[in-house]
This record gives structure tokens, sequence and C-alpha cells, in this order.
């Protein structure tokens, strides 16, 4: 069965995940189309992050099977799942304090670089036109976040919405053919979400490639999501059209009735 | 009764051969010279990019022929907007070379502004920076029916516009390249057909009143502009240029896009608004036009750096700085200075000053102009003090450049002293004051007149002469030194005009003056001031004076303060006219506060509330008394009020002076 995959982008297919005792994923399956905004929400300890973290390979499911562009991803180490087009954003600052935006972008490039360690040391015409060519994208990048102008400066001493800019970037470095946004909004002010959310659906429009985003920022994602799911306890409680989910009974008391209040 | 001067201007000086009569035919006689140098320099992907003489021509060549073979006639407009750009430039001198016009308009006009200046200028076609332009011309199109077709060079953001009025730039190049296989004569044929007296640009000027106005430079007013500076100030040819302030103000048409091909510069663009500084530091600009915002902003940087250094670093600082500021001091207020300065003066240079000239970008710089208004002469004597001669440039858009500290004298209350025109575009400049004070000027090229505004062009027209509105007085060594607009002047009970806001400002540039007001309308005969000393300096020079005081009141009125403030304003008075200077001051026993509402938050002065509140010491002054006792309500920080009681001196300037 597990040979017959049709049309999603990424598939899953009844993932459970175990800690010891508790179960914090529960026979979860759903599908993520080409080219749509998907937002997991859910209350805090939902099962969330724990869900990215299982999509691109940090966590690996006990039971069930993760399906990315017809192949079977489950159990393969997470830079593998890298290299194939699966790119992630985190919570938090991930980003390389000390080095440059740049830099920081250009490490996103390591999953295309070919040339060896040798090649590099001589830095011959192949390492030249190798760094040329990720330089390239680098700035196509930056200049897309808007952030070409602040390409040299130290990621440790600019704000926390533009270092959260860095990580998307770095992501994006990687040419995913999926991106995954944990908490992409969190910490921001209103300007930088707003920022945010419009470098989202841009991404959406001129890469056309599906992202899936863990958010708590109802608004934003009510705003920008063409699919929502809500997770409770591991489980899917609610999937479809914002305005659907969110007036789903189930959702409002799982928020209403245990998370927050 | 007006005073008239010409300035001395014969045919025997010096004036170089014109090389051309119009901008494209110049561009063509420095592509014919230069071809393989570099013109234009701009960041792509963060690297600096060059493109030489020839290719800007091709790119030129491709913008104009494309634009031709979508219609556009000789004589119409096309309006451009956005950040200067080698795209801005190609297509400004595209337009020109097909004897078009163009309007360029700043980045952050309103959609409603932009409407206006569209309509009146009959814009065929509209050359925008990005999506933010284009955004806003699609939002207004429907009103402007004359728009043939929307170019854009910055396509990010435009992926999902399908309108069939937009077109990419690079497309246009390709539709250029196009109709140049099929009409290979058509580009040069019509540079040689556009004349000297075409109208090249309209240059909307701000209207503090009523609507914008379309002041016409044709290409002789371009030129003759460029050539006025050309040839008062030596410039290299190939000198690094950052072209930053907007075409869209007439200064950057004259220094950049026609400047730019007289000297010629290497034009460089810089990458965003926000990196112009590390773009200047990058390229070792030797050339910059800026407004006095810009040179001020660069001042406070520099200021809010040094104050996050440490002591030891501050003190080494301040100390490079006096002694920069001291050796200034004799190019900036003509004196003779104490040789030891001189003396310790490479010392201070190496560790100082060079450094700060370094980390602005200005190591190079040899050619510095602020243009516009005037600036304050705090930044001018910082500038000076880092070793940037810095120079003040006066002109109006209907007239041109005027005036520019020339030569290496740069006194800071000063525009400078008159350009000359090059004979071959007219006769020679010209000047007068009227009664009010206000300049007329005339020569060189000559006002053109505004864009479909007759009425207008002839109220601002007299004999030839144009009234620029601005008060100005002639200093005797021929320097001129801007007042005020005429309009914020006031007039004394004789019917004098004179320049309050002028002499405030002016009186807030001594150190030891915190605020000032100047008294005088239709019911007084004479200007005088009122004074708020700064408290901090004044205490401190007392200290190193050895005078004793007890309070803020009791410091004011003291003997040898009120001579230090007179001579304060005896400087100002040398740059007023007879009839405007300060006559009287009175140094305030209070420090004027917004608190007592006598000052706005910001700081500006509430004039009528402060003339109400001293309105008896302000009777005192006008009838002649010497001194005046008066009583201050205050109220302090914690909601109590108290009473000042003081006795004020009443000081004439007159008696000082004698």
């Amino acid at each position: 069965m597990a040979q017959s995959i049709p049309d999603p982008k990424m598939k899953v297919d009844r993932i459970s995940l175990l800690f010891k005792q508790v179960m914090a994923l529960s026979e979860i399956s759903l599908a993520i189309e080409d080219g749509e905004i998907v937002s997991i929400i859910g209350p805090n300890g939902a099962g969330k992050s724990s869900l990215l973290n299982c999509l691109n390979g940090f966590y690996k499911p006990q039971a069930g099977d993760i399906y990315f562009e017809d192949k079977r991803i489950t159990h393969l180490s997470c830079h593998k799942i890298a290299r194939m087009g699966i790119g992630r954003t985190f919570q938090g600052i991930q980003a390389f304090l000390g080095m440059s935006v740049l830099d920081n972008i250009l490490v996103g490039r390591h999953t295309h670089m070919k040339t060896n360690f040798f090649q590099d040391f001589l830095y011959w015409i192949w390492s030249i036109k190798e760094e040329v060519s990720h330089r390239d994208v680098a700035e196509d990048i930056l200049d897309f976040l808007e952030m070409a102008p602040m390409r040299d400066a130290i990621v440790g001493d600019i704000g926390y919405g533009l270092r959260k800019r860095v990580d998307l970037g770095r992501a994006l470095a990687m040419d995913p053919r999926i991106l995954l946004m944990d908490e992409p909004l969190a910490g921001m002010n209103m300007e930088e979400k707003e920022d945010m959310a419009r470098f989202i659906l841009d991404i959406k429009e001129f890469r056309k490639i599906p992202i899936v985003i863990v958010e708590h920022d109802m608004e934003v994602v009510m705003d920008i999501s063409d699919r929502v799911i809500a997770l409770d306890w591991g489980r899917v409680i609610s999937e479809g059209k914002p305005g659907e989910v969110r007036k789903d009974s189930k959702v409002i008391s799982a928020y209403l009735g245990e998370a927050e209040q | 009764m007006e005073m008239e001067k010409s300035i001395f201007q014969t045919r025997e000086a010096n004036f170089p051969d014109l090389e051309a009569k119009t901008i494209p035919g110049l561009l063509q006689v420095r592509v014919k010279q230069f071809g393989g140098r570099t013109f234009f320099r701009q960041k792509h992907k963060g690297v600096w990019q060059r493109f030489t003489y020839d290719q800007v021509y091709a790119c030129v060549k491709k913008f104009a022929l494309g634009l031709a073979k979508l219609g556009l006639q000789s004589g119409q407009t096309v309006a451009i907007s956005g950040e200067n750009a080698k795209e801005l430039f190609w297509a400004e001198y595209g337009v020109l070379a097909l004897g078009g016009k163009t309007v360029c308009l700043y980045p952050d006009m309103l959609p409603s502004e932009i409407k206006y200046i569209l309509q009146h200028s009959e814009a065929s076609f509209f050359v925008a920076e990005d999506q933010e332009q284009v955004d806003k011309i699609l939002a207004i199109r429907d009103e402007l029916p004359l728009i043939q077709k929307i170019i854009y060079w910055d396509s990010k953001g435009m992926w999902q516009y399908d309108d069939p009025m937009l077109m990419n730039f690079t497309e246009l190049l390709e539709v250029g390249q196009g109709f140049a296989r099929e009409n290979p004569e058509f580009f040069e044929t019509s540079i040689e057909k556009v004349t000297k007296d075409d109208i090249a640009v309209i240059s909307y000027t701000s209207g503090t009143t009523g609507l914008p106005k379309g002041v016409i430079l044709t290409h002789a007013n371009l030129l003759d502009n460029a050539y006025r500076v050309a040839m008062s100030v030596e410039m290299k040819p190939s000198s690094q240029y950052l072209s930053y302030i907007s075409p869209a103000w007439g200064t950057e048409q004259i220094c950049g896009i026609t400047l730019g091909l007289v000297v010629p510069f290497e034009l460089n663009f810089p990458e965003k608004p926000e990196t112009v500084l590390e773009n200047i530091r990058e390229l070792g600009a030797e050339i910059l036009v800026f407004g006095p915002r810009q040179w001020e902003s660069l001042v406070s940087m520099v200021q809010a750096h040094m104050l996050d250094a440490g002591p030891v670093r501050r003190t080494i600082y301040a100390i490079g700085m006096k002694v920069g500021k001291e050796v200034a001091r004799e190019r900036t207020e003509g004196q003779k200075i104490n040789p030891i300065w001189k003396v310790v003066f490479p010392l201070a240079d190496v560790i100082v000053l060079k450094a700060i000239r370094d980390n602005l970008g200005l190591k190079k710089a040899y050619v510095t102009v602020s243009g516009g208004t005037a600036m304050s002469p705090d930044i001018f004597r910082f500038f000076h003090a880092i070793g940037v001669k810095l120079r003040n440039l006066y002109g109006t858009t209907e007239t041109g450049v005027l005036t520019q500290h020339l030569g290496n004298y740069f006194a800071p209350e000063t525009m400078g002293k008159w350009f000359r025109s090059h004979p071959d575009f007219g006769p020679p400049l010209e000047w007068k004051l009227k009664e009010s004070g206000e300049l007329l000027a005339r020569g060189g090229a000559g006002f053109a007149g505004y864009y479909r505004n007759p009425e207008m062009t002839n109220e601002k027209l007299e004999d030839g002469w144009f009234s620029t509105g601005d008060a100005v007085t002639m200093k005797e060594n021929g320097e001129l030194v801007f007042l005020d607009r005429v309009s914020d002047l006031r007039r004394l009970s004789d019917g004098h005009m004179f320049p309050p806001q002028f002499i405030e400002t002016r009186l807030r540039f001594s150190p030891y003056i915190r605020d000032a007001i100047a008294l005088g309308d239709a019911s007084k005969p004479f200007v005088s001031a009122l004074i708020n000393i700064d408290f901090d300096n004044v205490s401190r020079w007392a200290e190193r004076q050895s005078i004793t005081y007890a309070t803020l009141p009791d410091l004011s009125q003291k003997r040898e303060v009120i001579q230090l403030i007179a001579g304060a304003v005896a400087h100002v008075n040398q740059l007023l006219e007879t009839k405007s200077q300060i006559e009287c001051f009175v140094n305030l026993p209070k420090e004027l506060d917004p608190d007592e509402a006598e000052l706005t938050r910001t700081r500006k002065l509430r004039r009528e509330f402060i003339e109400d509140r001293y309105k008896g010491l302000i009777k005192a002054i006008y009838e002649g008394e010497k001194e005046f006792c008066f009583e201050v309500q205050i109220k302090y920080r914690d909601g109590r009020s108290g009473c000042v009681k003081n006795t004020t001196q009443i000081n004439s300037c007159r008696n000082q002076e004698a």
C-alpha cells in the first residue's frame, strides 16, 4: 500500500510519536498539495512542533509513514531529507550570530555545494565559479527579503525581526521544494509580522512551493493560510478553510477550555 | 530707488569653447572621446558594475528607439519616478535625444501630486522604478488618458501584474534594438534635430502657496548652469560623483545629468538610499552635492559615535577637533591665526581628523557642496575643521545657480560669490536689490518661464529681471548673504523690512545664546532682541573669567556677560543692513520654558505669548529706558508657582560700539 502514492507533494500517513509514555502524535494523517499555505494550530503541547520535526526527520515516528514527492522519507536522516528539498526555519533564533547576514545565507547553500576541500583549498576555477554562482543566489534572496543593504551586518547586531528574516533566507537558500516554518512570527512586533506575512505570501507566489506553518498568531494564520489544521493532544481535531476551522466548536473548546484562561 | 550693480565680466576672460549645444549632442561628443572608459557605476547583487560610455550610449539609444517605436514624438513629455539609478539616467538622456521633455518626480510623492504634475505636463509615458511607483500610477491611470505605456526597471514583485499597459525596461530595450535594425540612422538624426532652446526638463517646484509650478529648463539653461559651476571650480575629468539628490530637484539636473557630461564625471549610483554612507566610502567619492540636511546627518552620526566612545578617545577627539577648528578659522572667518596651531595641525590631522574623514568616506572628496537653503554654521565649521572644504551654493530653479563659495575663502554665513555665465549662452549675470531687500537676477540663458503658465511667468519677470522672492544682502567683498524669504520679513514703523528669523537663527549660532526673539513690527521704529543666555556655557565661561555669580538672573545681568552677548549681537549686526540691525537687547533673567508655554515642546518660540508676557519690558525698551524692574510668575516642575522679581538692564548696541 505504501507504494501507491497519489498526487500530494507531501503526505503523512497515520504517524504516531511516543516520548516514553507520552503520546505526542497519534495516528496523524495529512496531505499537503503543491503551492498551498497550510497552517498547523493548536494549544501549547498539542504536538505542532513535534509534527514539524517528524516532517523534516528530527524525530522518527514509531508508526506510520511520511512521503515526499512519492518517496518514503520516514527513516531518512535529516540531512538527507534537507538535500531532497525540504527547507525549514526554527522557533527562536538559530542563525550564526557571529557571522554576517550574507554568510548565514550562504550556509544554506551547503546542500548545493559540490567542490571538495582540496579544490576549495586551491581556490581554482571550479571553486571560484561555484562561489560566484552561490553568491548570485544568495544576493537574489537578500534582495527578495529586502536585506541587500545590510548584507555585511553581523547577525548578532541586528534586531530580532531581521534575524528571523535571516533564518528564512537561509532556508530559502536551499532552494526548497517545500518550506516548513516553526513559529515564524513569534516575538515580533506588528510591523515585523506584516512584513513576514508578506514575504510568506511572496514565496508562495514567486516560488510556487507549499509552505507549512506552525503559528500561534491566529489573526495572521487566518489571513494568509489556504488551509488550517488544528491539533490537540496529538490528534487532528479540525481541518479545512480558515473560516471553517475558526468556527469549529472543537477548536474553540480546545483553546478556551484548556490552554488559555 | 533701486541699487544696481553688475558683475564684472568681460569677453577676455578665459571662457572654454562649448563642445555641443544640447545635452544629447554633448553625450555624443563624450562617447566619441572616451568610448571605453567608465561612465556609470552601480551595484548589482552587492558588486559594483561598470558601464563604459559606449555601453551607456547603446542603452540610451535602445531606450530612446524603444520609445520612438511605441510612439513618442519630439516635444512630448516623459515622466520618470524613482531613486537615482542608471536606468533613470538612460531614460532621461534617451528622451532628450528624441527631442522630448522629461519630468522627474520624487519617489515619495503622493498619487494626487503625481496626477497634477502628469496632467499639467501632458506626460505620455511613465517610467517607474518598481512596484511601489507602478502601483501609484495604476491607481490614477484612469484620469490620465494621455499615458500610453508604463515602463518599470525593477521587476521585483511585478510577477503577478499582467496589465497590458506595463512594460519591463529590458523588454523596451529589445523593442528599441529591433527598431534600430530597421532605422539605423534614426537616433543620430533625432539628436541633430534637437536645438538648444528646446525644453529639456520641466522641474516642478513645491508651491508653498497653491499648486506646484513647472519651471522650464531648456538645454541651454542646463548647460549654462553646468558651465557656471565648471568654470569656477576646477574639477578633474572622471572624478567620482555620487548621484544621490533626486533629479526632481533642479540641482541634480544641473550637477548629475548635465555637469556629469560637461566635466565629465564617473556617475555612481547608491545601492539603496540607506546605503549612501557606505557607498560614498567604498567609492572614495570626490564630488558630492547634498542638501544641508544630509550634511547635518553626517555630523550627528559622528557626534553620536563619539558619545559612545570612552573618555580617553573623547578627549583625543576634542583636542583634534579644537586644532582643526582653529586652523579652519583662517579659511572660514578670514582671520590670521596663531602659527602654533599650524605646527600641531599635522599631528591632529593624522590622529583624529583624517580618521573622521576616512570613516565618513570623505577622504578623497575635493568638491563638496551644500545646495538649497542656508546651512547652520556649526555644521559648516565642523566639515572645515576635519579638512573638508564644504561650499554653500545658492540659486533658484528659475534662474539656475547664482552664487557659491569660490576660491579659498568660505565664510559660513554667506552663500559665496557670483558665478560667471558663459557668454555663448547670453548676457552676463546681473543682480539688483529691490527696496524690500528682494534679490532680482538676470543674465545667462535666462528664465524660460513656467510651463503653461504665462500669467505667473509675467508676474515674476520684470523687464527681464526675475524676482527670486529671497531677501538677501550683499557684503562689500561681493558675497551674498541669504536672509529670508521676502514673505517672512517683517515691517518696522518706518516701512523698512527686516528678517526676524534670520536674526534669531544667527544669534543662536553663538554658543552663549540659547534662544532669541527679534522684536520689531509696525509699531516699533527699530529692531531689538530678547535673549535667553545659554546658562551652561555662560556659567562655564564665567568660571574661567573668575566672575562670581549666584543664579541665572544674577549671571545674566553681569557687566561682563552683557559685553559677551553684545559681541555676539555685533557679529550678527555685521551681516545686516544698518536699518535691520539690532539696536537694543535684553538678557532675560530666566530661561524660556515650554512648561510656561513660552516655547512649544519642540522648542519653537511662541512669539505672541512671549510678547504679551514681557510687554512691560518691551515697552520700556522702546521708551528708551536704561533698566526695567519686572516680576514674572513662574511655575516650578512640582506644580508650585513663584514670582521672580528682577532688575534687568536694557543694553543699547550703539553705545557698545562707541
